[in-house]
């Protein structure tokens, strides 16, 4: 299932050449539209490997669970800090679980 | 790090014995004994007192330890002091760090004396995280030039030239027109004294011209700016004179001979009556003022092939073929003194400019006053023109009135039975103008009518004009003749500062004037090395652009001394993080931000003035500034994540800009005025500083609440850092609603320097809405 964004949120990283999301994506498939909003232009090839979810510096981007793993209820949102991840997973009957990973890349 | 120097020597320094009383400072010690990296922690008695350091000094000779963390009430100066001393003793200024407890709250006698006791450990412990990381600094000087760009030489200019020159600095005057003396040249008179503007401008050319340290640069543009304070690299593009300043030298034979008169009035206004001698030839001496003495031809003026002046000129200094010239400059400070343009008055349609002979500009109202010519029988005066008025200008151009009652009184001084009405909305003489308004009031023959004409029409063909007025104080309708209407019309910044703006990246305001802090630093442009002075800032007199510009010209002087120093603090990008998104380029409020040639977004050091906004800005952490760096903090916030309060009770983490919102919750503490305990703050150099990342940090650790306190709009030291770090704690907001974490958990507040009592009662109710919202789910 593609990356939603919400356009309301989302400035097209300030109309630069190519917003984060479109940088850090690997199957290349974030772009800006002709209004300067990002989006995803092959949504079946998207893997969901929420790299863009977790580059959007405004957190305008939500990935949606395929339905084989979730209804639309659940959810899985990561939070960025310094050096951990701490991930908000939601399942289809709110039940909310919560991991905090460090990342084990280099400190600095 | 190598063995010994990366040891902390930790010492206490417990004044009046506070902090005794209040924990058990043995037990705290032995407990930080053990700390990872600690070589030594003792108590010492007053460290500023002769011979008090000599525990430190001691320790740092025999390699005990290599860095300092004190613990104890410091005041700013002390630290400074401290940094002095041990400097002497071979210790880097920047590995030293403070912690004070007691501004911190661990002194409150009504908090648990456990729950103090473990409060004042997590202190020390964030501090201890980030000594263990601070690294050693060195500031930086950059070479820089000697000489100053003045831009601009009205009256602002040329007093600011006067001043540097003075001090022996270089000085490049430019100057758009032939000559210089700008708007002011062109005054008949000024207040408040009424003498002959030309004579204040020709003591101060004097100056100028006695002195080797300043060029004049004439007829010349500036075309673009590149470089930082101290090394501004400036290009000028000179518009052909086609008259060599060097020969030339003034003897007019060429004016006498030219065949063409251009006529000197307002733009956009077919008056001649009044005015009609005021002509000059196409080629005339240098104007506002005759300097430099080289006479400029307008050759737009000049009719097909006429070159009567080529074979008047007895010293051949005529050329016709003279092309525009570009000149390359390097100076370290520039001053911007573009002042202004009389707003265009045809816009105001309702007072009949442009379309009655007799209906004039106070601008050019100081030339009829200058003119022999007997000045017409009865004049009408209209005050705030387009001022003051949401259709034109919104603000007050505060000199108009003066002007008015100025040139009232000198009509009056040159035909005492000439008749004056003045039409006002209300006379705004400020200070010692109020003199001149009271006596022209008792003057006969000067009446001031509280009402603006509200129709202009010719009377027959007498060529006279009838205004319909009601006098709001009577309440009557008057109708009233004059020969003459004077509209004094404001003044918008000019052309040229717009032109300049874009040059320099200067901000300006939402009026078009530059921006800048117009309280305490208001010739400070928002681009370092950059000053402002006169009207291009803000609407002003004659005597108040004086000041300013030699205000400016003091400010620029740092920069103009051969060196800059610069503090070690300033921002360093992380390359191998950074995927050059240029959000930092965007956001930075001084624009320092430039392309290295790898593409990578470098801070320019002269430009930058270490607020940290592009930390904070940085989506990937990438930038931190050097003596505060992410790293650091992070391993603060770790530190903080500790409960010192006990299971049940939240644990807030405040970042406080250390400009307003820290001395405010100092105060608070200092006062008692019932902060709860729950809180440990950071300080930060502005709020924009916090970054997304250290608040899903603390979020992520287990901290219950994040308060972030910056300034007031519009009060922010460094612009917009608190406007910044708003618009993105409320995109955090959001996310932390869609992961069903209470989004209040994250607040901002603007807390002023004396907010204490605000501060108090912020962090009660934080508190205690954060122990109805519970725990922190995240405490995993």
């Amino acid at each position: 299932m593609p990356p939603k964004v919400d356009r309301e949120k989302c400035d097209g990283c300030k109309a630069q050449q190519e917003p984060l999301c479109e940088q850090v994506c690997p199957g290349d498939l974030m772009t800006l539209g002709e209004d300067g909003k990002a989006y995803c232009r092959m949504p079946r090839d998207c893997w969901d490997c929420m790299s863009c979810t977790k580059a959007c510096p405004v957190g305008a981007i939500e990935t949606r669970i395929p339905y084989q793993l979730g209804y639309h209820v659940a959810k899985l949102i990561p939070l960025m800090g310094t050096n951990t991840i701490t991930w908000t997973c939601i399942d289809i009957n709110g039940k909310v679980e919560r991991f905090r990973y460090v990342n084990r890349g280099r400190l600095d | 790090m190598d063995g010994p120097s990366s040891k902390i020597g930790l010492f206490v320094w417990d004044q009046g014995g506070r902090l005794g009383r209040a924990i058990d400072l043995a037990f705290l010690l032995e407990n930080l004994s053990r700390a990872k990296g600690i070589g030594h922690c003792s108590i010492v008695e007053d460290p500023l007192a002769p011979g008090g350091l000599s525990p430190v000094t001691e320790g740092l000779e025999k390699g005990e330890f290599g860095r300092v963390l004190w613990v104890g009430p410091f005041s700013l100066e002390q630290q400074e002091v401290l940094r002095q001393q041990l400097a002497k003793a071979g210790l880097n200024p920047f590995l030293q760090e403070w912690c004070d407890l007691e501004e911190q709250g661990v002194c409150d006698g009504e908090v648990d004396q456990e729950a103090r006791q473990r409060k004042a450990l997590v202190l020390v412990q964030m501090a201890l995280a980030r000594t263990r990381l601070l690294e050693p600094l060195v500031p930086v000087e950059i070479p820089a030039s000697q000489s100053v760009l003045i831009v601009g030489a009205g009256v602002a200019g040329l007093h600011a030239a006067v001043s540097l020159a003075r001090l022996g600095k270089r000085v490049h005057l430019v100057e758009k027109e032939s000559g210089v003396g700008g708007k002011v040249a062109s005054l008949h008179r000024f207040y408040p004294r009424l003498c002959d503007p030309l004579c204040g401008l020709e003591f101060a050319l004097q100056a100028l011209i006695g002195s080797e340290m300043v060029e004049f640069h004439t007829l010349s543009r500036v075309t673009s700016v590149d470089g930082g304070r101290g090394n501004f690299h400036v290009r000028l593009t000179k518009a052909p004179r086609y008259v060599s300043e060097d020969r030339c030298n003034g003897c007019g034979e060429c004016s006498r001979v030219c065949p063409v008169a251009i006529p000197l009035t307002s733009e956009g206004h077919r008056s001649k009556e009044y005015l009609h001698a005021l002509t000059v030839r196409a080629i005339h001496p240098a104007s506002p003022m005759p300097f430099p003495s080289a006479y400029v031809i307008e050759r737009a003026y000049c009719p097909p092939d006429c070159e009567e002046c080529l074979k008047a000129c007895p010293s051949s200094a005529v050329n016709l073929e003279q092309e525009p010239r570009e000149l390359e400059l390097s100076v370290g400070a520039i001053i911007v003194a573009t002042g202004w343009d009389p707003y265009p008055l045809n816009r105001v349609e309702e007072f009949g400019y442009g379309a009655y002979p007799n209906v004039i500009t106070n601008l050019d109202m100081e030339r009829v006053l200058s003119s022999n010519n007997r000045p017409p029988r009865t004049i009408g005066f209209v005050q705030c023109v387009g001022s003051r008025d949401d259709r034109h200008l919104p603000y007050c151009s505060s000199v108009c009135c003066s002007v008015t009652l100025k040139q009232v009184l000198y009509l009056k001084q040159k035909a005492p039975d000439a008749h004056c009405y003045v039409f006002y909305q209300d006379i705004r003489s400020p200070g010692f103008q109020e003199e001149l308004y009271q006596k022209l009031k008792e003057t006969e023959g000067v009446t001031f009518v509280r009402g603006m004409p509200s129709t202009v029409r010719p009377h027959g063909d007498t060529g006279r004009l009838r205004l319909r007025v009601e006098d709001t104080l009577s309440g009557r309708e008057v109708n009233i003749e004059v020969d003459l209407l004077v509209l004094a019309g404001g003044m918008i910044p000019s052309r040229e500062s717009e032109e300049l703006a874009g040059i320099l990246g200067l901000p300006r305001n939402s009026l078009g004037f530059f921006e800048s802090h117009l309280q305490c630093h208001p010739e400070e442009s928002q681009r370092s090395g950059i000053y402002v002075a006169g009207c291009c800032r803000e609407p002003m007199n004659v005597a108040a652009s004086i000041e300013s510009a030699r205000h400016a010209a003091m400010e620029a002087l740092p920069f103009l001394n051969g060196s800059v120093l610069i503090k070690p603090m300033y921002p360093v990008v992380d390359k191998t993080k950074c995927d050059k998104c240029k959000r930092c380029m965007e956001e930075c409020p001084f624009g320092s931000f430039y392309f290295d040639e790898d593409g990578f977004p470098t801070p320019h050091l002269g430009r930058c003035r270490q607020c940290g906004n592009c930390v904070g800005i940085c989506p990937l952490g990438a930038i931190s500034l050097r003596h505060l760096t992410m790293k650091q903090m992070a391993a603060q916030i770790q530190a903080a994540s500790a409960s010192f309060m006990g299971k049940e009770e939240p644990t807030v983490l405040a970042f406080l800009c250390q400009n307003d919102a820290y001395w405010a919750a100092r105060e608070a503490v200092k006062r008692g005025m019932g902060v709860p305990p729950n809180v440990l703050f950071i300080k930060v150099p502005c709020a924009g500083y916090v970054n997304n990342a250290l608040i899903a940090d603390a979020l992520a650790l287990g901290i219950d609440g994040v308060l972030i306190a910056g300034c007031e709009d519009g009060q922010c030291h460094y612009v917009k850092g608190n406007q910044l770090v708003r618009k993105r704690s409320d995109d955090l907001s959001d996310k932390l609603r869609k992961m069903m974490i209470e989004p209040d958990r994250v607040r901002f507040v603007n807390l002023e320097i004396r907010d204490s009592a605000k501060y108090a009662k912020v962090m009660r109710l934080f508190v205690q809405e954060l122990k109805a919202m519970g725990l922190n789910p995240f405490k995993i």
